[in-house]
């Protein structure tokens, strides 16, 4: 008998138990589909977190915004933070527990490296790597799983390149470039590009990425008399070869890339500045939202982001993301990789707040337009715009 | 493209710039001499003094002169933390050096992370510009920087050699450096001469660092770099030899810069390890110069050989 009642406590017990798990478990599944989550994996620790660290706090800023605005048809969209420490075997770890653990159907990544190391498990898994920032060449061929919002090395170099041979009417170009992947790839489509403009690479000179002195390689690009300078190098080292180079008598026009503009370069190298040309792929503070974001920056941080354009498509990213999770809602789609990719190239352009108008290439490119700017008077200023 | 001008240039750049070089040098093979610690640890004395530099001038915007006395304070500073609570405590438990090297390789990431940490990876010079004005002296551009940097590096070798010398100090370490166990029988505080003798290459870091950084950027892991090239100029100019090490730091950035008229410019970097391979595999004592052969007349008494009469 008191077997019995025992039996019977324990099943009550038992089903007790069953309807809390139960309930629990819907309750669960009724607050999971209030938030539309996705992946962000950045550096937030080590020697990048300076960049990464920004970065995430454009991408929060953004999904705050969104979210203020009655997020994606009400319900809210939540970010999954995880550090990728700009190492590729840190990324892995990030991205295999954004697949298998948090079953996000698309994240966030950057640093080529890490995009990389990342883009088979994206494959492998069906969800969606978005590349924000990385502009390795090599990223439009990772998959079908890894699509970049970012334009690659070769939109800005060849953009650069072009506008010499063309509008500057620059015929003799001396490329000097840094010793390592981003180098060395960048330098071989400048010079392609230019030659193909009509124009002739005189002199073509790598620099150890440990060198503190380039005389040697300047008075090879001296020797050759060219007409234009084109430096592929760090925001380590470029401006010290800049200075170098005039101190040996180079007085020629310099180009360069993206990593040369920021107002520190004219603040090194005071009038050796003048006429240095550089890209960015992102509008500057002549643009008014532009000019609002940094001003908030000042406001609340304190200071100007570091790597302001790479903070602009962070800020952009979950616009993307939001806008296409939209689209999957309204037409009552599973939130998943597969379908998430499908949308965004159905949906194809996208207008952002922070870097304007975007069109996501079928072949994992992206068309964006490039921004030449100058230093003129002490000040940068924009020289083009080349589409 | 060999010109006289080229060559001249090339030249006088590379001794220029050679100047930083030859002071991280002479403080890595000092430390090697007599202390007998592959100091890696020479890169946080680097770090510590160019960022306590760089907080003075370029964020506090204080003077030149109270920079490079903060840099010289932050340096030997970290080198009084590196042997007082590091090497010193290492000896008394009597350490094998392989763990005194991994300590200072720790030391030195420790230090490089914390800088990261506190001022970010954004590269940083001293003084706002990196532009130093030119004088052409006939075909050479001789740059404002250059000559005050050859004349600091001149001074400090000179008074490094008159140091060791005729001081009392420097003539202790020297003891030191041939046979501690015997310098301590004769009365010399031994501990104390290992102590002197990395406050003397925190001095020379110092200097050599607020020279690199008036002229370069510098990030937290710049002088993990720079040191490969004194580790170099030690190994290969002799272990042991101050001033193998102070020359060949000279030589091998003369050679390094005039490389690429001869050979494609990537190769350039290489150039570095190659010498080293060479150095370690073919010349593990460094290139000497041949001794001049002492006239000494041995007398051999049977039972009483000579190690030389030995081998003999």
């Amino acid at each position: 008998m008191r077997k019995t009642l025992l039996s019977r406590g324990r099943r009550q017990l038992l089903a007790g138990m069953g309807a809390a798990v139960a309930l629990a478990l819907t309750a669960g599944a009724s607050s999971a589909q209030e938030t539309l989550r996705f992946g962000l994996a950045m550096p937030l620790s080590g020697g990048q977190a300076l960049y990464g660290q920004d970065q995430v706090k454009a991408a929060e800023w953004a999904v705050a915004e969104i979210n203020a605005k009655g997020g994606v048809n009400g319900k809210k969209l939540e970010m999954i933070l995880l550090d990728t420490r700009a190492d590729p075997q840190v990324g892995i770890q990030s991205a295999n527990r954004l697949v298998s653990v948090e079953k996000v159907p698309v994240f966030i990544t950057a640093w080529s490296a890490v995009v990389k190391a990342i883009a088979p498990i994206a494959n492998d898994n069906k969800v969606v790597q978005l590349s924000v920032g990385a502009n390795s060449a090599d990223i439009a061929k990772l998959g079908d799983y890894t699509y970049t919002t970012f334009p690659l090395a070769d939109v800005d170099i060849a953009a650069v390149a072009n506008y010499s041979a063309t509008k500057l009417g620059k015929k003799r170009a001396a490329v000097l470039y840094i010793n390592n992947e981003t180098g060395v790839v960048a330098a071989q489509i400048y010079r392609d590009v230019f030659t193909k403009a009509g124009g002739q690479v005189v002199a073509y000179e790598a620099y150890d990425p440990k060198a503190s002195d380039w005389t040697g390689s300047l008075l090879k690009v001296r020797a050759a008399n060219p007409d234009i300078i084109h430096i592929q190098g760090l925001v380590a080292d470029t401006p010290q070869v800049i200075a170098q180079m005039r101190q040996l008598g180079l007085t020629q026009p310099v180009s360069s890339y993206s990593a040369v503009y920021n107002p520190k370069l004219i603040e090194q190298l005071g009038k050796a500045a003048e006429g240095v040309i550089a890209t960015s792929l992102a509008p500057g503070v002549e643009d008014e939202k532009v000019k609002a974001y940094v001003e908030r920056w000042r406001k609340e941080v304190g200071r100007e982001p570091n790597g302001l354009p790479y903070t602009q498509y962070l800020y952009d990213a979950p616009y993307i993301i939001a806008a296409v999770f939209k689209s999957l809602e309204d037409k009552k789609l599973p939130l998943t990789g597969e379908n998430f990719r499908q949308e965004m190239l159905a949906i194809k352009t996208f207008d952002l707040p922070l870097t304007g108008k975007l069109v996501i290439n079928e072949n994992h490119t992206v068309a964006k337009p490039v921004y030449l700017m100058e230093v003129k008077d002490g000040k940068w200023g924009q020289l083009a715009v080349v589409n | 493209m060999l010109s006289f001008d080229i060559v001249a240039q090339i030249l006088w750049t590379s001794f220029a710039t050679s100047s930083y070089f030859v002071l991280f040098a002479l403080a890595f093979a000092l430390v090697l001499k007599v202390n007998r610690v592959f100091n890696f640890a020479q890169a946080a004395m680097m770090i510590a003094s160019f960022y306590a530099a760089y907080s003075v001038v370029a964020l506090a915007e204080g003077p030149g002169w109270l920079g490079f006395l903060a840099a010289l304070a932050a340096s030997v500073g970290m080198a009084l933390v590196i042997e007082l609570a590091g090497f010193r405590m290492l000896r008394k438990r009597r350490a094998a050096q392989m763990f005194v090297f991994i300590f200072t390789l720790i030391v030195s990431e420790l230090v490089a992370y914390l800088a990261m940490l506190i001022y970010g990876t954004w590269p940083s010079t001293i003084f706002p510009s990196l532009f130093w004005p030119v004088t052409l002296v006939g075909p050479i551009a001789i740059s404002a920087w250059d000559i005050p940097a050859v004349a600091v590096m001149v001074a400090c070798v000179a008074a490094l050699f008159l140091f060791l010398r005729f001081a009392k100090v420097g003539q202790f370490m020297v003891a030191v450096a041939d046979n501690p166990d015997l310098a301590e029988l004769y009365g010399i505080a031994k501990e104390r001469i290992y102590l002197a003798t990395m406050i003397a290459a925190g001095v020379l870091v110092a200097i050599g660092m607020f020279l690199y950084g008036t002229r370069a950027q510098v990030q937290p892991t710049t002088s993990i770099d720079l040191m490969l090239f004194a580790i170099a100029a030690t190994i290969i100019g002799g272990i042991g030899n101050l001033w193998g090490a102070a020359i060949t730091a000279v030589v091998l950035g003369i050679v390094q810069n005039s490389s690429v008229l001869f050979i494609p410019s990537e190769w350039q970097g290489f150039l570095l390890y190659v010498f080293l391979f060479v150095a370690i595999v073919f010349l593990p004592n460094g290139i000497r110069l041949p001794r001049r052969r002492r006239m000494v007349r041995k007398t051999i008494i049977p039972g009483f050989e000579t190690a030389d009469a030995k081998e003999a």
